[in-house]
């Protein structure tokens, strides 16, 4: 089942339409970028009208406003990169992002929404915690240890995610049910029943909140910069990250797989032509999805908090807004999980100086959402201006806006 | 993904799902009953009195008007997924006018009001980026979603200093004389939350105007075959503008009939209070293969069950996990999804549709 198996037509067609658009996609994700700032920043001129402050920044007639949109916005971007502590902060973010990022990324090429990615996380989480808490009375302590662990740990929150992953996988491929939908029901099942295991069974029985034992130390990422010492971010956790863009970037686009997964996304039929198994395809697709999710578990485990607790943040739905950023594209996810990297970081910024309420980062996920979802309207703006004239891309990094009869 | 397995379901399979669904309740409750001692049984059984099925009737409210919206939006060709963040938006902005305002009755029906505008703006907005700017969708929809769930939060938090809102009052129920006092039927049906009575005749007038007029018969053209629709001479994008504005607004009643029919204060921590009722909703109209009537039937059962759970956690001395319980609603809507499997969507559901004049 390999390219070669397909008309030479639609391979030249399929591959033409790929390369061809990428600098438009980048302009487009630029300029959602931009226009969703500009969004933001009239929901923080109306927030600041609504909330009370003893000293406005700007006051109109009869009303103040409380929030400049500039100062959020200096502070939302420039804070990460004024001390260790915001920075380890930002990059830590990225790091956790890049594994989300990806882990939708590859989903949505083969034609897979995965909206899971969250509750994958929560399990492979849990279950990288429980496995190093059980494997640590096996091994030596010092760097042995850590040799043996932390491996051992990734594996099994890759392993776990991966196969909650393969769940909606199944339910898609042999029951036709709606990948959206179950994976969302999937993220509420994840999260109750897991808060139920901690709670009933794996308890830290020191602890008043719903958490784990802390792995021990052997076994937690350490930070190996000196200039990130007592933070939670570990150089070795951003290039495992980084290694794994490159790989997955070589699996979409050099091997026959990845061929499979993309023609399936964007052209089911021409797939089933070319004699893809689509069953296996959806379920091998959502099991890689979720196992980059549980990774992703694996490393908020062993390098940010040294535990599973109840309230894991929400790096799952954040790594759909780093995906659809990145037009799903591999490449693409480095520099969109490091702008989310800054965004969150700033966020805690934003609210510790300006009282600003650090879901301002919440609006303009979606709205960075909305706008790459609407090249059309940046065409149209752009033909306003005078510039390009072409067809424009669609969202999903597959086929174009325009295409009809790809469904029946 | 149609490649040679789109699977019909008839009538008969959805009514075979339906049992099976309701077999499958019985059988849980059977066998709780058998692992609990038997002063529980008892309380398990008592659980299903007219109190339950008023509750369980409220709690049908935002899901069904969500899922009704769908319909609406679905059969004229535009996917709404964003029916989730309508639900935020509605509940978050009903509680805020409500608080606002201040006062009795009046500010909740001025806050319910204001619920309703605002979810049918958010539509607006969702209707011209999909209409207007070709928008994917799916995408789109789930940008809708994801604003509200931010916006939600974070003006909530500029309000009042923490994701959640103060208490503030809800409608009071209408009691109709006379009919209320008939065991059973009365205390469920005429001593209910107006949003209770609103629900009760939006579900067949929905039936009526999708299948007996001539506004129903363009949407669903719109949905299966919009150049022939054009051609004879009708604005395919207005027939389009107006089903999503249908469910911003029916999102709206929904929304508003959670926060000021119900609860009466917004809860912002996580997946905020509406916690997933309108991918229930969706659900339910593709269970109720987007018959309004049947659209009903599903979202009782749903929220039948989610009253269920809640009243199971609170019978004294039957300690089953809180955690638990909760998920058994969304393991339902994954069984059904899993049983009815592809549904038929509207043919040019998800396409965008250019007339050629411009």
């Amino acid at each position: 089942m390999n390219a070669s198996d397909l008309p030479s037509s639609v391979r030249r067609l399929l591959g033409s339409l790929v390369d061809a658009s990428v600098r438009e996609r980048i302009a487009i994700s630029v300029a959602a970028l931009f226009a969703s700032l500009l969004v933001g920043a009239v929901v923080i001129m109306a927030a600041g009208l609504v909330a009370t402050c003893k000293e406005p920044f700007l006051a109109l007639g009869g009303s103040s406003f409380c929030y400049d949109p500039w100062e959020v916005y200096y502070q939302l971007f420039v804070s990460p990169f004024l001390n260790d502590f915001n920075t380890a902060l930002m990059l830590k973010e990225t790091t956790l992002l890049l594994f989300t990022g990806l882990a939708v990324a590859v989903a949505f090429r083969a034609g897979l929404f995965n909206i899971g990615a969250q509750g994958q996380l929560v399990f492979g989480a849990l279950g990288s915690a429980l496995a190093v808490l059980w494997g640590a009375a096996f091994v030596p302590t010092g760097v042995v240890g850590s040799l043996v662990l932390i491996p051992f740990g990734l594996v099994v929150g890759a392993v776990v995610g991966g196969l909650y992953g393969a769940v909606p996988g199944l339910l898609k491929a042999y029951a036709d049910a709606n990948e959206v939908i179950t994976t969302i029901m999937l993220n509420f099942v994840a999260t109750n029943v897991a808060f139920y295991l901690v709670s009933t069974y794996f308890k830290d029985p020191a602890s008043q909140s719903v958490e784990t034992k802390s792995v021990p130390a052997v076994a937690q990422l350490k930070p190996v910069l000196g200039r990130f010492e007592s933070t939670s971010f570990s150089v070795w956790a951003l290039l495992t990250g980084l290694a794994l863009v490159v790989v997955i970037y070589y699996l979409l686009f050099h091997t026959s797989f990845g061929y499979d997964m993309r023609i399936s996304g964007i052209q089911p039929a021409a797939a089933a032509y070319g004699g893809v198994d689509a069953e296996r395809l959806v379920v091998g697709s959502m099991v890689l999805s979720g196992a980059l999710s549980g990774l992703a578990g694996a490393v908020y485990v062993l390098m940010v908090l040294g535990r599973w607790r109840t309230g894991i943040p929400a790096v799952g739905f954040d790594g759909i807004t780093v995906s659809i950023l990145a037009s799903n594209n591999p490449l693409g996810v480095v520099p969109a999980a490091f702008l989310f990297g800054i965004l969150k970081s700033g966020s805690l910024s934003i609210s510790f100086a300006l009282g600003v309420p650090k879901q301002l980062v919440g609006v303009l996920r979606g709205l960075i959402i909305l706008f790459v979802a609407m090249p059309e309207f940046f065409r149209m703006v752009g033909l306003k201006l005078g510039v390009g004239d072409r067809q424009p891309v669609a969202t999903d990094g597959g086929r174009p806006v325009e295409g009809g009869d790809d469904d029946e | 993904m149609a490649v040679a397995r789109s699977r019909e379901v008839t009538t008969m399979n959805r009514k075979a799902i339906a049992l099976v669904v309701v077999a499958g309740v019985a059988l849980a409750g059977l066998v709780s009953v058998a692992f609990f001692p038997a002063g529980s049984i008892a309380a398990v059984v008592a659980v299903v009195d007219a109190n339950y099925l008023g509750a369980a009737l409220r709690l049908t409210v935002p899901i069904a008007f969500a899922a009704l919206g769908g319909i609406f939006a679905e059969k004229s060709g535009v996917i709404n997924i964003g029916l989730e963040g309508l639900l935020i938006i509605a509940a978050f902005v009903g509680i805020a006018t409500t608080y606002t305002v201040g006062g009795g009755q009046a500010a909740v029906w001025i806050g319910f009001a204001a619920a309703v505008l605002a979810s049918t703006l958010f539509a607006l907005l969702f209707a011209v980026v999909t209409i207007e700017f070709k928008a994917d969708q799916i995408i789109a929809g789930l940008a809708v979603w994801l604003i509200a769930l931010g916006l939600g939060p974070f003006t909530a938090r500029v309000i009042w200093g923490t994701v959640n809102s103060p208490s503030v009052p809800t409608l009071n129920d209408w009691t109709v004389p006379v009919l209320s006092e008939i065991p059973w039927v009365g205390p469920v049906l005429f001593d209910a939350n107006p949003t209770v009575y609103m629900l009760l005749v939006a579900v067949p007038l929905s039936w009526y105007a999708l299948n007996r007029t001539a506004f129903g018969y363009r949407v669903r053209a719109s949905g299966e075959n919009p150049r022939a629709l054009d051609t004879a001479g009708v604005n395919v994008s207005l027939v389009r503008y107006k089903s999503v504005l249908i469910s911003g607004v029916f999102s709206g009643i929904g929304g508003a009939g959670l926060a000021l029919g119900q609860v009466g204060q917004f809860i912002g921590s996580g997946q905020t209070m509406v916690g997933g009722r309108g991918w229930i909703g969706i659900t339910a109209y593709l269970f109720g293969n987007y018959n309004p009537i049947a659209t009903f039937g599903a979202s009782f059962l749903f929220a039948a069950l989610d009253a269920l759970q809640i009243r199971i956690q609170q019978i004294p001395g039957l300690d089953l996990p809180g955690s638990l319980v909760r998920i058994v609603p969304f393991v339902i809507v994954i069984v059904v999804l899993a049983l009815i499997g592809k549904t038929r969507l509207p043919s040019a559901a998800g396409e965008h549709y250019d007339s050629d004049e411009d």
